[in-house]
């Protein structure tokens, strides 16, 4: 198994029969981001993260196809594999970073933009459930124009950092007090 | 010609006795000649005041009012009466013409010129030459006596070569004798000042005819320009002066030396010897004896000289300084010496030392406990500015009999003082195991 992302031929034009599919995955479809923000825009909640979580399992099942055992697959590799299927559906540039115990994932140069934050946190968790089989929750810690962050925890983490977020806490401080918590139990 | 003679002679006796009578109108020119020397580019000319009569004419100006060409010409005018001039001139009309003289306002309109300002009509130059004493011009004027008149005839050529100044300078002064006290007279009533130089005006007679006199004096001076005044010339007889020997006559034989010898190049006639010197010479005669040679062993003078001349052998180091030790002093340098000697022993005792702390390991007689004594320790250097070393100076009294006690720090080697360990934060190899430990966040 090759531990570089190898997107050629990714991507299949069938221009005779008018589709577009992916290696070793299904048909895909190519729409305007308006429209989609649109559709989500109207949608519920719960709708755009269903519909986020089932783009995130695709990815996570052509990373399985990639990685193989991805319980021991590093932080390098799952980035560069998992970065390199959301690349290919079009959300941007996946980054990971390290704080303490903290998972934080970001998207650099999406373009959804600031509408489309809810359907990028949903892509990740349902990556995560299909690849690495845990139910996580990605909480939108801060967005700039360029790059938003996503805290993976669980629930209690979430709602935690949801709470000190709501109440002005900075997400640099949200991320100390999160990490201290956790020493101050272990 | 024996005709001329005669009268020449009659005419000489004539200047004589003139010249023997005093002149009371030269008194008008008596203070002209320290006036002439005055800035004032308007010419003052003082006439005495006609209740005082000055006896005899007196030219004696100070000797700064004149430049030195200027007495030459100046003593001639108190000998000589108007009359002399006519005499002179009539025998020779044709040959002594006198020059026309100048217009009195020409050595008025020169006041920076060394010439005094004196309106005198000069005889002829060649009348001068013949009958004034060519030492008497380089003399300051003076009252001349019937003694004092010594007649000298000297060449005219030795005379043209002294006095040629005294030539030029005539010739730029109006030396005439007729005029001169019909000008005074007439310049004086014009101006109708008394002289600024004159100290002899009238006394007044009472407290007011001076106060008035003093006020009129200061509104004059206010208007002008004050010359620069100075003191009335002395007035009465003066001893003669001794007048100026004539040049003695070459020596022939010096000129013809110094014709022979050359005159060229840098050599001096002092620095060349003379014919007469040169003309004695004595030869001597063969010396007589046995012929002697000196002789000097060659080897010696190479082994005492192998350098230069000019360079000198320095002594010995066994030499230096040493002494002999059967030399005595001399008995009356003994006391000096012995005194000398009990001084320097004097000397020789060691004032009480500085004490510096020390290491206890640099002193080799310290106990390990870090004390030791003062007097017993050297001066200690150290070159490490980071050595706790401190230097306590203590002056101990004279008869103490206790020394102080220094303590030092033991010395440290070199130890970790404290120690950092680096936490080392667990950095999960896989992802899985990061994802799991972000999962327990906020767990309780």
């Amino acid at each position: 198994m090759s531990t570089r992302f190898d997107p050629s031929y990714a991507l299949e034009f069938d221009l005779g029969r008018g589709q577009i599919r992916m290696a070793n995955a299904g048909e895909r479809l190519v729409v305007p981001i308006d429209a989609l923000l649109a559709l989500c825009h109207g949608a519920s909640e719960d709708a755009v993260r269903d519909f986020g979580r089932r783009l995130g399992t695709e990815a996570g099942r052509a990373l399985l196809g990639r990685l193989g055992d991805t319980g021991q697959a590093s932080l390098e590799a799952v980035v560069e594999h998992l970065g390199g299927e959301l690349a290919l559906m079009g959300l941007g540039s996946l980054g990971l970073e390290r704080w303490g115990t903290a998972l934080v994932l970001s998207f650099t140069h999406s373009p959804l933009g600031g509408a489309g934050d809810l359907l990028l946190g949903s892509v990740l968790e349902g990556a995560a459930q299909r690849t690495f089989g845990r139910d996580v929750v990605a909480t939108k810690l801060v967005r700039d124009a360029d790059q938003v962050r996503f805290l993976i925890t669980g629930h209690a983490g979430a709602e935690l950092a949801l709470g000190w977020l709501a109440s002005g806490v900075a997400w640099g401080d949200v991320l100390t007090r999160l990490v201290s918590a956790s020493r101050g139990v272990a | 010609m024996n005709q001329d003679v005669t009268r020449l002679e009659e005419l000489l006796a004539r200047v004589q006795r003139n010249a023997a009578r005093p002149r009371a109108a030269r008194a008008a020119f008596a203070p002209i000649a320290p006036m002439a020397a005055a800035p004032a580019p308007a010419p003052v000319v003082v006439s005495a005041p006609p209740a005082v009569v000055v006896p005899a004419p007196v030219f004696a100006p100070p000797a700064a009012a004149f430049s030195p060409p200027a007495p030459a010409f100046s003593p001639p005018a108190p000998a000589y009466t108007d009359s002399v001039d006519d005499l002179l001139a009539d025998p020779f009309p044709a040959s002594s013409a006198p020059p026309p003289p100048p217009a009195p306002t020409d050595a008025h309109d020169a006041p920076d010129e060394s010439v005094p300002l004196v309106a005198v009509a000069a005889p002829p130059a060649e009348h001068i030459s013949g009958v004034m004493p060519v030492a008497e011009l380089t003399e300051a004027p003076e009252e001349l006596l019937e003694d004092d008149i010594v007649e000298m005839s000297p060449p005219a050529v030795a005379v043209e070569a002294v006095v040629p100044a005294s030539r030029t300078a005539l010739d730029d002064v109006d030396l005439n004798f007729d005029d001169e006290d019909e000008d005074a007279t007439r310049q004086s009533a014009s101006d109708g000042e008394p002289p600024v130089s004159s100290s002899r005006s009238k006394i007044a007679g009472t407290m007011d005819e001076a106060l008035a006199r003093a006020a009129e004096q200061m509104e004059i001076q206010e208007g002008r320009e004050v010359p620069l005044k100075t003191p009335p010339p002395e007035s009465g007889p003066q001893a003669a002066m001794a007048p100026m020997p004539a040049p003695p006559a070459p020596d022939i034989d010096e000129l013809l030396e110094a014709d022979i010898l050359p005159v060229s190049g840098t050599s001096s006639p002092a620095s060349v010897p003379t014919t007469e010197q040169l003309g004695q010479t004595i030869d001597l005669e063969e010396a007589r004896g046995p012929r002697l040679e000196l002789d000097h062993p060659v080897a010696a003078s190479a082994a005492t000289a192998p350098a230069e001349e000019l360079e000198v052998t320095l002594p010995r180091r066994e030499f230096g300084g040493g002494y002999q030790d059967d030399l005595m002093p001399p008995p009356e340098a003994r006391q000096d010496l012995d005194a000398h000697l009990q001084r320097v022993g004097d000397e020789a005792i060691p004032p009480p030392p500085e004490s510096l702390a020390q290491y206890p390991s640099l002193q080799p007689s310290a106990s390990t406990s870090g004390t030791f004594a003062a007097s017993a320790s050297p001066s200690v250097t150290t070159e490490s500015p980071s050595e706790a070393v401190s230097m306590v100076t203590i002056e101990a009294p004279g008869g103490a009999e206790l020394s102080p006690e220094l303590l030092a720090r033991p010395e440290l080697g070199p130890s970790a003082v404290a120690k950092f360990i680096r936490a080392e934060p667990p950095r999960p190899s896989t992802f899985l195991e990061l994802l799991d430990a972000s999962l327990t966040l906020g767990r309780h």
